[in-house]
């Protein structure tokens, strides 16, 4: 990493954090955001009861098995890989690796962030169908890697979800 | 995460989003959306309220069945530590 990505990565990270104290500030900067505007947005419909549907969690708060390779915070643009969460995962066995918000928070109760346990309770009682295999991916990413998210790393995870025969997914965000 | 949502949809499989900030998804246009003005890494909630996440799991996954215009993006009103949740009772979606 050179002196110039090293100071983009502290510079981003500081703004993260910063964001998390300041939501106006946020919301400003949102309105930056023009990734796919213009495009299509595509809606698939759930055919089947809630009790019968089998649920997928996807999360870009950078959640990760603790022996799971973490998240590359060295590269100032982000990283746009992803980490393949079991849904039978035990809850101590997971971390989260992501500079650029605060996740105190969530390292005391993951339910607020990423709901595996609240999920598999759900499953339990037999409210939804089924909890599939669910996926983390850190959320903070910029070109070029959007584009290895939107072409490469997303399609792959949707096609294990399709494989997994996933009816809906609930994504929550840092 | 809203670009996530889009590609997960375009493979046939409904999605709901938990979002923060109501301009970034009306950029990114996820195909639905739970809007709660919340902190950064709180989006169900505070820790150790298990029925405020309910809650949120909940009007989530209700709106798989409700929404019918893509980029819909629905705002419960739900005000950050002013608002009392009780646990959703019936789960019999939709």
């Amino acid at each position: 990493m050179t002196d110039f990505d090293w100071l983009r990565q502290r510079l981003g990270s500081a703004f993260g954090q910063f964001l998390s104290q300041a939501p106006e500030l946020a919301r400003l900067w949102g309105q930056w955001f023009d990734a796919v505007e213009g495009q299509p947005v595509p809606l698939a419909r759930l055919e089947k009861p809630l009790r019968e549907a089998r649920l997928a969690l996807v999360t870009t708060g950078g959640v990760h098995l603790r022996a799971q390779t973490p998240f590359d915070m060295h590269d100032s643009h982000g990283d746009p890989s992803y980490r393949v969460i079991p849904a039978d995962t035990p809850v101590d066995e997971l971390m989260i690796t992501h500079d650029y918000y605060d996740h105190s928070d969530a390292e005391r109760d993951l339910n607020i962030l990423f709901p595996l346990e609240l999920a598999r309770e759900l499953a339990a009682h037999g409210a939804i169908g089924g909890l599939g295999t669910c996926y983390s991916f850190m959320g903070h990413i910029e070109p070029p890697h959007v584009e290895t998210l939107i072409r490469q790393t997303a399609p792959e995870v949707a096609g294990m979800l399709r494989q997994e025969q996933i009816d809906a997914v609930l994504l929550t965000p840092a | 995460m809203g670009l996530i949502a889009r590609v997960i949809e375009t493979f046939g499989i409904p999605t709901i989003c938990v979002i923060g900030l109501r301009e970034i998804a009306e950029r990114v246009r996820p195909p639905r959306a739970i809007h709660l003005k919340w902190p950064f890494g709180h989006p169900l909630g505070e820790p150790g309220n298990r029925a405020q996440q309910l809650c949120v799991i909940y009007i989530a996954l209700q709106a798989l069945y409700t929404v019918r215009e893509s980029g819909t993006i629905i705002d419960p009103g739900w005000r950050w530590r002013r608002e009392e949740y009780e646990e959703p009772d019936r789960w019999d979606l939709p």
